[in-house]
């Protein structure tokens, strides 16, 4: 009788952390790659904001961009900013537009919307730089730039 | 495995096949520019509905003057050729056709319409009394009526959410509601600046099931299109894709999919074939896919010529190959065998999808004429140097290439520079035109060398208008001059085994054969190649070969490379027979061959076609060709060795230059034994001496001769220069693709089902001897 419930007891001891560890290794598993998206702010401190310029790169994270949107703000809108080809790289992208309308946008406002693939379980970090910011006249705004993670809905 | 099938057309295109008769407008024929459409018989442009017949399957046509007779159903062997679509209907020009039952003998259709003569047929429905000419038609001299087919009821007001007339409807297995196929509409806006035309091509993608698909399309672009732009449009959201390495794209392409992430992916299955895949299209929805191309216009013969190919011709692939282009029956996915596939339908089904297209010509001269042979269309002018063109509503069926010829004032078009400069630099195109005195130089006898296509591919309409152009240039032959007349399919043979004398006897004997050919069989044409390069050559004559096809093949890398180990001393002069000619392949053949190709569309006069290649041979061509630029610094120049100048052909050159554009250029060369100088004056002020397209027609004429020198060097560099040449300048290659995807939203389930959408054989091409079922 003994013998057997020292058998049991290594058995269970044996098989507790093997199923502890696939417990564990099914809750934290992580797709290797997942889709989010970041979002980006200009605040042109009310001042119309009419085009941009600016460069985002990560600087942790693997991530690649695969689709660039327009913004919140019907000025930026319907047409998806251009990026810079000879720029592009995997985790960096120049983006620039510009907008025609009489409504431009005075506040904080989502300008461009960037669809990015991360791969691996580091949260990606980025470095945002605004070139240009400038109003209908093609003078230069003091505008701030600042990014939004988003996550899939 | 969830899969979707075929079940049946919709009621409008069943066995009992209702057929409208409208008197329409000549396109064929050359209209003035002041006309407000193209519609130039009817007193009002024709409407569906305006008169209505019944036909049936069996009712023939009858060419006048001949004994054949042929099911109109078969449109293919129906001679003029369907314009509208396969198994529609069939054209009727110019007092030359009757219509006629199998049995009882001829029951007076239409009576007699003024131009066409008497019109007989099967009427077993409503119309006319026997005899009896409808009101719609008493007043129309048409020279041509299209007998279209229609359903029995008439079509309501367009419905978002069913098929068009005749639309193919596809049923999942475990249901019984039929739906429609993804693609419902193509919309086509391209301007054409100078000789440079920017074209918006946006496919509308629908899902009509009650789960998620992905949508498949393959189709085709002009083979010079520099593709540089791509969005995909969801709701009011659009979001721009992203050139990346192909097989980058297609695996993000694939994650997203697998995701739930709508997305989508642009690859090149060769210069002019594409293929679209949109990922996730949620129940009810629609996702807009906006490509951009710029491409430079041809010039031939004093003619600037637009085209748009519509839709991917059946390719044959010999025996053993896999990467070729495979025709096969919709929803018969794999049977070929090749990397890429194209799904036809069946005869009598159509897709529900349709097209629409309209081009602004901004000529910057007085546009004199305006045709188009392939489609109906109507004309919008805003003054003397612009014009709209639009295809006609009736003529929206995606099945040919669509044809726009313009002629601007002046007897004789002059060279012309433009330029653009960015922060890389500046980019120019330079379409240079041969001088005038090459017409007055006779040209040395020649030894022609005739090569016809006679596959499956060529079998009815298309072999005939081939046929036609023989005939036309064996009787234009020269006394000096020698002939041989080669045909191919499976094998080749020929007339003789040497060049023939050109006698009466000869042509005559020549004329024999080229009626005896038919087309039936695969398209081996590295026989036709061999045959007709390897053929013993007298050096006396300036040797060209002729091939007659419509370049329905898979293994286009193939016959170019043997083209450009055999070529010697020929050259090569052809013509794309058909409506949706592999353009490619006859572009690249001309250019390895140092020639040349003309088209001859269905609708074509091969006399014209023939007549103009005769002009243009009839004259030696400028060689040895140096051109000097001034002051700009010009580099990186494609084609880097300037090609032969022949009477009515222009060239076009792309490349880098520094410092400033010059007031003028210079040219010389040599014509028979002489040397020539041409000057072209150069304004580079100009607004229409710029565009911002050159920079993209420059890189994409790279990628170009890169691809064409991939095939004859086994240079490893090369796929690498083409890669980042192609991602620099943001453009489609065979090594780039486009891919988006929507990361702000998972769409629920797993990726659904993929749905191909077929498209219709080109018109005029029989789908029982080309689609593998």
């Amino acid at each position: 009788m003994k013998a057997i419930a020292a058998t049991a007891i290594l058995a269970l001891a044996i098989a507790l952390p093997l199923f502890a560890q696939q417990g564990q290794r099914y809750q934290t598993a992580v797709p290797p790659v997942r889709f989010a998206p970041v979002h980006i702010i200009i605040d042109p401190a009310g001042k119309p904001l009419a085009a941009y310029q600016f460069e985002l790169k990560a600087t942790a994270g693997q991530v690649k961009i695969v689709g660039v949107e327009g913004g919140q703000h019907a000025a930026f809108r319907s047409r998806p900013p251009y990026y810079d080809p000879q720029a592009l790289a995997n985790d960096r992208i120049i983006l620039a537009a510009y907008s025609t309308n009489k409504d431009l946008p005075t506040q904080a406002a989502r300008i461009a919307t960037i669809h990015l693939q991360i791969t691996g379980t580091i949260q990606p970090e980025f470095e945002l730089h605004l070139t240009v910011a400038s109003d209908i006249d093609g003078e230069p705004i003091d505008a701030a730039i600042t990014l939004q993670k988003g996550e899939p809905k | 495995m969830k899969t979707l099938r075929t079940v049946r057309i919709t009621a409008g295109l069943t066995a009992s096949l209702t057929v409208l008769i409208l008197a329409l407008w000549s396109c064929s024929k050359t209209a003035s520019v002041s006309d407000p459409t193209d519609y130039q018989t009817a007193a009002k442009p024709p409407s569906e509905g305006r008169v209505q017949y019944e036909m049936e399957m069996q009712t023939q046509v009858t060419p006048y003057g001949t004994d054949r007779t042929f099911p109109y159903s078969e449109h293919s062997n129906t001679y003029p050729p369907l314009s509208i679509d396969g198994k529609r209907g069939c054209v009727l020009k110019a007092d030359h056709y009757t219509l006629k039952t199998d049995g009882d003998g001829r029951v007076p259709l239409l009576g007699d319409i003024p131009m066409l003569g008497s019109i007989y047929g099967d009427r077993a429905g409503t119309g006319a009394a026997p005899g009896q000419l409808p009101a719609d038609l008493a007043y129309v001299h048409a020279d041509e009526v299209w007998v279209i087919a229609r359903p029995e009821v008439a079509p309501s007001a367009p419905d978002e959410d069913r098929p068009g007339c005749g639309a193919m409807l596809v049923r999942r297995p475990d249901e019984e509601k039929e739906l429609p196929l993804p693609l419902k509409h193509t919309e086509v806006n391209g301007s054409i600046a100078g000789y440079i035309a920017t074209v918006h091509v946006t496919q509308q993608f629908h899902n009509p099931y009650d789960e998620k698909i992905e949508a498949v399309y393959v189709f085709p672009l002009p083979q010079n299109a520099a593709v540089n732009d791509f969005l995909m449009t969801i709701g009011d959201r659009t979001i721009r894709g992203i050139i990346r390495e192909r097989k980058e794209a297609e695996q993000i392409y694939q994650q997203a999919r697998s995701q739930g992430h709508v997305a989508s992916l642009l690859t090149q299955e060769r210069p002019n074939i594409f293929t679209q895949k949109v990922a996730n299209i949620e129940p009810g929805k629609q996702i807009d896919v906006d490509i951009q191309y710029f491409n430079t216009l041809a010039y031939v013969d004093g003619w600037y010529e637009f085209v748009f190919p519509m839709v991917v011709g059946p390719r044959f692939n010999p025996p053993g190959s896999i990467d070729g282009v495979g025709a096969v029956a919709h929803g018969k996915a794999g049977i070929s065998g090749q990397k890429t596939e194209v799904q036809y339908l069946r005869p009598g089904t159509r897709s529900g999808h349709d097209i629409a297209l309209s081009v602004q010509i901004d000529a910057g001269v007085e546009i004199e004429q305006i045709e188009c042979t392939s489609h109906a269309i109507r004309k919008q002018q805003a003054d003397r140097e612009t014009m709209t063109v639009s295809i006609a509503p009736l003529d929206n069926i995606p099945n040919k290439d669509f044809v726009l010829r313009y002629k601007v004032a002046g007897d004789r078009v002059k060279s012309a520079l433009m330029t653009h400069r960015d922060k890389n630099g500046g980019y120019f195109t330079l379409m240079l035109y041969p001088p005038e005195s090459l017409r007055q130089v006779k040209r040395a006898p020649m030894e022609m060398i005739f090569v016809l296509d006679c596959s499956g591919s060529m079998n009815g309409a298309p072999i005939a208008k081939a046929k036609d152009a023989i005939r036309r240039a064996l009787r234009k032959l020269e006394p000096g001059d020698s002939f041989q007349v080669i045909r191919f399919s499976n094998n080749a043979s020929q007339l003789g085994t040497k060049p023939l004398e050109v006698t009466e006897d000869n042509i005559r004997k020549a004329l024999a054969y080229v009626d005896s050919l038919e087309g039936s069989g695969g398209t081996m044409m590295i026989e036709g190649i061999k045959a007709a390069l390897d053929f013993p050559h007298d050096p006396r004559r300036f040797r060209l070969v002729s091939f007659m096809t419509d370049g329905f093949i898979g293994n286009e890398a193939q016959i170019l490379a043997a083209v450009q180990e055999k070529l010697g001393e020929s050259r090569i002069f052809s013509f794309g027979v058909g409506s949706s000619v592999n353009r490619f392949l006859l572009d690249r053949m001309a250019k390895l061959g140092k020639g040349a190709v003309a088209y001859i569309g269905l609708n074509d006069d091969s006399a014209t076609a023939v007549d103009r290649f005769y002009e243009r041979i009839s004259h030696p061509v400028m060689t040895d060709i140096d051109i000097r630029f001034g002051a700009m610094a010009v580099a990186d120049m494609y084609p880097s060795k300037v090609p032969d100048l022949f009477v009515g052909r222009p060239i076009i050159l792309t490349g880098r230059f520094q410092g400033d554009a010059p007031t003028q250029i210079t040219v010389t060369g040599r014509v028979g034994g002489q040397m020539h100088d041409i000057t072209i004056p150069v304004d580079p002020g100009r607004p229409s001496a710029m565009h911002e397209g050159i920079a993209a027609v420059w890189a994409r004429k790279k990628i170009e001769v890169l691809a064409m020198q991939q095939m004859y060097d086994s240079d490893s560099e090369i796929p690498e220069i083409i890669t980042q040449t192609a991602l620099s300048y943001n453009l489609m290659s065979a090594y780039t693709a486009f891919v988006a995807v929507d990361s702000s939203r998972v769409t629920e389930g797993d990726h659904g089902v993929t749905v191909a959408v077929p498209v219709p054989v080109p018109d005029g091409v029989r789908y029982d001897t080309t689609v593998q079922d």
